[in-house]
């Protein structure tokens, strides 16, 4: 373990009776970073983090954050953490700024601190101007603004975000997604559940792949790719595209086939962002007429599909 | 303790926002006080004061026993518990009755001495109306015990002439005087041995510790809802001990229990006038109430897994234990249901405000500690099984 780590998950498990819901989950996450759990409904992710967290006890494993062990009895370790559960976890009765005070006093945060800082969150989760309304009288999105807010108010070392965007408008949620981004790029670490392939890939530096309470697999993203074997697609439209030229194509680094067709070429390649360039040097040394280019990049929902022989959202 | 308060606070400041809270703490039991204190408290007079039943005699005999049960009947109603009409025929008896003129008659039949006197089976004849049967069992229990005595008097003039104590002359004459005497009817006084409340003050106290039931409820209904609303889960993500959570809320309903009891005596005692006795003495009682009837719905709700289940639970809890302890009336003055109401705060506060009233402080100790027994034993279960309640 390397001293940047933040939390260290090792052989997680957990049952609730016959049903083995996570069984053996790893890993770590380090400052900085942000991980994301990606798994269909009823995976393992929220049984997980629940462990992380110290909500649940854990049946086997272990979990240390910042080097401390953390139970559901230990207070230390919870000082760290910042957790977002999925369901909103407000008090509707009471406004934004209410909120916030009441869970940083839990935190222990002395009250000047704590005046400041529940203005820093509120200008961060955009409720500056709402902040003396009712959380019952905000948007769905607003309330998962606030659900956000609260986990990070106290500045912790790792913030978990359990699915934070169900159910919510479009917009509202690329406000949140901007915000992780914002926060890691602060240097938080974020451990981040989803269900949305989308979200992992844009904001996670490492993906751990899980489905019936097993990683399957983990990496980053271009990592997971290469694991299965996937290749980017290029595809060109042009005309006069000599002979010549395709075998300059072909004998690019990072491609491995070039397939002509009437009026465009399909070039399955390693890595499409460092083959693209040369391509169309290629193309524009040979006098070629190209008028449309598009690239299909393998995702993680094809990983997915892979790995469990079934769709994210089965 | 720092982290409770901050969960105590939190909760005063949700529930001050949540209208039932007045309802329940301070508009229902007043409310209802002031209506029962309406209704009942004049009707069966001040509990405290010796109460007066009205009845009618029609004395048809115009014998020595029949004269001998009016100056039974004369004794009771010079001690002022009862107020007696006399009638000069039967069916004018029976007809006050049923009109409710009075709430019971005596009929002494007519040969009513010469057959008790005779050695033959004789009937004192109760009529009682319908809507006042206290009055008509008392009238019945004055009769049976006259009878009894009546019964006594002649057993024993039969023995001795059995034995040859007594001559025949001197046993018709012994059987006369002994029909003719008054019978040694105790009737105690109806007061208690220590003084009780005012009606105004009864009313108030048994329906305030009964909304008490519903305030304290909401210590473990309030954990509950969390769970459903999902702050629970952000709570015990906290690093906060988890007894902090239990101790918490409870203390939350413990204020709103004090505010609320404190807010009831002092209003009844301006607006219906009620005698609630030296205050540090109430003030004892209402803590103690409030802790052991906390402790007690904590106990109950921990049994429940959704605030539904936990709110029937904890209703059936206080309607029995308000109906036994005597919240609305005090049903259990003797027998097995006096000792069951032992077991309940209610008996227990409504006996120490009597006490107190009649004893002064000292006599209310007794009230105060066992409430606070209660609150020991039921809080220790309470603590222990409402860890059900903070798992996810």
């Amino acid at each position: 373990m390397t001293n940047s780590r933040v939390l260290e998950a090792t052989g997680l498990k957990k049952s609730f009776g016959d049903i083995h819901a996570v069984r053996g989950v790893s890993f770590h996450i380090s400052v900085g970073e942000t991980y994301g759990l990606l798994g269909p409904n009823g995976a393992g992710k929220t049984t997980s983090i629940s462990m992380v967290s110290g909500l649940l006890q854990r049946d086997g494993g272990e979990v240390l954050l910042d080097g401390q062990s953390m139970t559901t009895t230990s207070l230390g370790p919870k000082q760290d953490i910042g957790l977002v559960p999925q369901d909103l976890a407000i008090y509707p009765d009471l406004t934004a700024r209410e909120n916030l005070r009441f869970f940083g006093h839990l935190y222990s945060m002395p009250k000047a601190e704590l005046v400041k800082r529940v203005d820093e969150v509120l200008e961060v989760v955009g409720l500056a101007d709402r902040a003396n309304d009712r959380a019952s009288e905000y948007s769905g999105g607003m309330k998962r603004r606030l659900n956000i807010g609260i986990g990070l108010l106290h500045r912790p070392k790792l913030l978990v975000l359990d699915e934070p965007t169900v159910g919510v408008d479009p917009q509202s949620r690329n406000a949140i997604l901007e915000s992780v981004e914002h926060l890691s790029s602060e240097g938080m670490a974020v451990l981040y559940t989803t269900h949305y392939m989308e979200e992992a890939e844009r904001l996670c530096t490492r993906v751990g792949i899980i489905d019936q309470g097993e990683i399957k697999a983990e990496g980053t993203r271009r990592e997971l790719v290469e694991l299965v074997g996937q290749q980017d697609r290029i595809r060109i439209t042009a005309t006069g595209v000599q002979e010549s030229a395709l075998d300059e194509l072909r004998r690019l680094s990072g491609v491995h086939s070039v397939s002509p067709s009437d009026g465009s070429l399909e070039l399955l390649v390693a890595d499409a962002g460092a083959v693209l360039p040369e391509a169309m040097r290629v193309l524009g040394s040979q006098h070629a007429g190209v008028s449309s280019v598009s690239v299909e990049e393998p995702d993680l929902e094809a990983v997915f599909l892979h790995l469990t022989g079934k769709a994210l959202r089965d | 303790m720092r982290h409770a308060w901050t969960i105590a606070k939190n909760d005063l400041s949700l529930r001050a926002r949540d209208r039932s809270i007045y309802i329940i703490g301070l508009v229902a039991p007043l409310a209802l006080a002031f209506i029962f204190n309406v209704v009942f408290g004049g009707g069966i007079s001040d509990v405290g004061e010796t109460i007066t039943f009205e009845v009618g005699i029609a004395n048809v005999d115009q014998g020595p026993i029949g004269a001998a049960f009016e100056d039974v009947i004369d004794s009771i109603a010079s001690e002022g518990l009862l107020t007696v009409t006399t009638f000069g025929s039967a069916e004018a008896a029976r007809t006050a009755a049923d009109n409710g003129t009075v709430g019971a008659s005596f009929i002494l039949p007519e040969g009513l001495s010469d057959a008790v006197l005779g050695g033959a089976d004789a009937t004192i004849e109760v009529v009682g109306n319908v809507d006042a049967p206290t009055t008509t069992q008392v009238a019945s229990s004055i009769s049976e015990q006259f009878g009894i005595g009546v019964r006594t008097a002649n057993l024993s003039v039969a023995t001795a002439m059995a034995s040859g104590a007594l001559s025949p002359e001197q046993a018709f004459a012994a059987a006369g005087e002994a029909g003719t005497a008054t019978p040694a009817i105790e009737v105690g006084s109806v007061e208690a041995a220590s003084r009780q409340l005012d009606s105004a003050a009864y009313f108030v106290a048994g329906l305030s510790i009964f909304f008490l039931f519903f305030i304290a409820g909401m210590s473990i209904t309030s954990m509950l809802e969390e769970r459903r609303e999902g702050t629970l889960s952000r709570l015990l993500a906290a690093p906060i001990n988890r007894q902090s959570i239990v101790a918490g809320k409870s203390l939350a309903s413990i204020l709103i229990g004090l505010a609320s009891m404190t807010v009831l005596v002092i209003v009844s005692s301006l607006i219906m006038g009620a005698d609630w006795g030296p205050p540090l003495g109430v003030a004892m009682l209402i803590v103690g109430a409030v802790l052991a009837v906390t402790a007690l719905m904590t106990a109950v709700g921990s049994f429940a897994k959704t605030p539904e289940q936990a709110g029937n639970l904890q209703s059936i809890v206080a309607v029995t234990l308000g109906m036994l302890g005597g919240t609305f009336v005090p049903i259990a003055q003797e027998g097995f249901l006096a000792k069951l109401s032992l077991l309940t705060p209610n008996a227990w506060f409504i006996r120490g405000l009597g006490d107190l009233a009649g004893g002064g402080i000292s006599a209310a100790l007794p009230a105060v500690l066992v409430l606070l027994a209660i609150a020991v034993v039921a809080g220790s279960i309470g603590l222990v099984i409402a860890g059900r309640a903070l798992r996810l």
